[in-house]
């Protein structure tokens, strides 16, 4: 019971500062926020999506799912943000000495980060709907791509771990979330990889983003076509990912903290 | 039992060995300074003593348990006041000391935290985000962060670094407090006189070896021991002709002669036999100062033997 009370007030003081900094918010929600609305209403009539001329209306049922795991990217950021400055400061040396179970004190860091990705990808969504987006899916298949969006959130921020601790500044932690973002945008995210140049286009259709896309898509709109092989793909990537991401993370921090 | 027991205790980065061979006991209750420079290894051996760190060889004792083997019970017994403050700044002081409350599980967090902020003057403070707080309100309130709670052990690293005058007097009684309530307080400092002032053992630490241990004054003693004879006036130049011929370094301000321990009682006796009226004969008391640049000229002396 009292590890669960830790757990909770070591989460409570993350998610806490995530909401009070002004930097974090513009960056994680308001920024994409802007985007979809730039997209949607700048390029998103030039941008084909469904076979026929484009338009702003199916461009952004074809991209809001994109952009939701957009958001949870840039999250991450943040999450690594938060943990490297937790270790520059010496907060995770006082936090060592506590009596407080070793896991509780990343554990905390990982579910604030999916606490946080998740209330900035609600943000995004609703945004989403009040421009028009309409989910056409039953209860269970939201409910999947909420479990979905958690496998993609705990992902990343296992991949934000290890960047974070090895860091030397909070402005070197959070690069490799550009990688991310940059997967994200050479990928089905924000607009269909046929039109794609043919190399990019290989690419794209074999990197991870695009199965976890098409499939947070289909998860959202019943209406989308998609092999089950996908969906497959899509889990396969993320299941490795997350073990690989965890291992290399529990390597990277029990070198440096973990004394037995 | 001892508080703390650091027997054969090595540690190396690399290629760089940080403490060699770290041998030395803390009585329960007591202050122990570990004094050196920056980049002795005093950082080092409070993180491996606060469980933080695991030594390459040697054994570590805490209240009888060991910090690595036995860390979840340790823990409790313990707090770590680091260098660098760490708190969130954003955050209030009451917020900052209501977490870490949680996180050692108080029972009655309120009144935990009144009996700290009260302990270290921050009670009017509380309230305050503590990015508005001076630099002394922030070291007072990191140590009542570590303060929180029943820890029977607490690490001071260098607590008063950076902080002013005023500030730093409060923190040294804050720390006899401490000792004062039956806790044992294991300091690391650079300042000499802080660790004079306060502390009943003082280790020196040195590239990493602890070259000189024990109370304040018997390293004084053992150190730098000087003896000043002052004589007549009339007899001075008699005293200095007796000194050397007989060999006895000195130096002297008009009457008052100064001369090593060694050689002190030979001088008196000499000038004694020679019917020299000897005014006064005294032990000299030096102050670490002192006796840290003596160790310093000592170690540089074996360094270019």
């Amino acid at each position: 019971m009292q590890t669960i009370k830790q757990l909770n007030a070591l989460t409570a003081r993350i998610v806490r500062q995530n909401l009070t900094n002004a930097d974090t918010i513009i960056t994680v929600i308001a920024m994409p926020m802007f985007m979809l609305l730039f997209f949607v209403y700048v390029l998103g009539g030039n941008i084909a999506t469904a076979g026929g001329a484009g338009s702003a209306t199916t461009y952004l049922r074809y991209a809001l799912p994109g952009f939701l795991l957009l958001t949870m990217a840039m999250g991450s950021a943040y999450t690594s943000l938060r943990i490297n400055n937790d270790r520059t400061s010496g907060f995770l040396n006082r936090l060592h000495s506590l009596p407080i179970p070793r896991w509780v004190i990343l554990g905390s860091h990982v579910l604030a980060s999916l606490i946080f990705m998740l209330l900035a990808e609600l943000a995004v969504f609703v945004v989403g709907l009040i421009m028009g987006y309409r989910v056409h899916a039953t209860i269970g298949s939201v409910l999947l791509f909420v479990g979905l969006s958690m496998l993609f959130g705990l992902a990343i921020t296992l991949l934000a771990i290890p960047f974070s601790l090895k860091a030397d500044n909070y402005a070197s932690a959070g690069g490799f979330s550009y990688v991310l973002l940059m997967l994200l945008f050479v990928s089905s995210a924000l607009m269909p990889t046929k039109g794609m140049a043919k190399a990019v286009q290989i690419f794209a259709d074999h990197q991870p983003m695009t199965p976890i896309v098409n499939t947070a898509r289909k998860l959202l709109d019943h209406s989308v076509s998609l092999s089950h092989n996908t969906s497959i793909i899509a889990g396969i990537w993320l299941v490795a990912g997350i073990l690989i991401f965890a291992v290399l993370s529990y390597r990277v921090y029990a070198k440096m903290y973990l004394t037995k | 039992m001892k508080a703390i027991e650091v027997n054969g205790v090595t540690k190396q980065f690399g290629a760089l060995k940080v403490l060699k061979d770290i041998n030395l006991t803390v009585e329960k209750g007591e202050i122990f300074t570990l004094l050196g420079e920056n980049g002795a290894g005093k950082s080092t051996l409070i993180n491996i003593l606060a469980t933080l760190s695991a030594q390459d060889c040697g054994t570590v004792k805490i209240l009888g348990l060991d910090p690595i083997k036995q860390g979840n019970q340790v823990r409790p017994l313990i707090a770590l006041n680091a260098q660098d403050t760490t708190f969130d700044a954003e955050f209030s002081g009451l917020d900052n000391l209501k977490l870490i409350a949680k996180l050692r599980g108080i029972q009655n967090i309120p009144a935990a935290i009144d009996r700290v902020s009260r302990q270290l003057d921050l009670t009017e403070f509380l309230a305050r985000k503590v990015k508005t707080y001076s630099g002394g309100m922030r070291r007072r309130l990191d140590l009542a962060m570590s303060l929180l709670g029943d820890a029977q052990v607490i690490f001071l690293d260098e607590p008063t670094t950076g902080v002013d005058p005023k500030n730093r007097l409060a923190l040294w009684q804050m720390i006899e407090a401490i000792r004062d309530a039956g806790k044992t307080v294991f300091l690391t400092t650079q300042y000499l006189d802080e660790a004079d002032a306060l502390s009943d053992h003082i280790g020196f630490i040195r590239d990493g070896v602890i070259v000189k241990y024990g109370t304040p004054a018997e390293i004084k003693q053992r150190v730098t021991a000087t003896y000043t004879i002052t004589v007549d006036e009339q007899q001075v130049q008699l005293a200095q002709q007796l000194l050397n011929e007989a060999h006895i370094a000195f130096t002297n301000t008009n009457a008052r002669f100064n001369l090593h321990a060694d050689v002190a009682a030979k001088a008196m006796s000499l000038m004694l036999d020679h019917h020299i009226n000897v005014l006064h004969y005294d032990r000299d008391e030096a102050d670490l100062e002192s006796v840290f640049l003596a160790i310093n000229d000592q170690e540089n002396n074996h360094a270019n033997d």
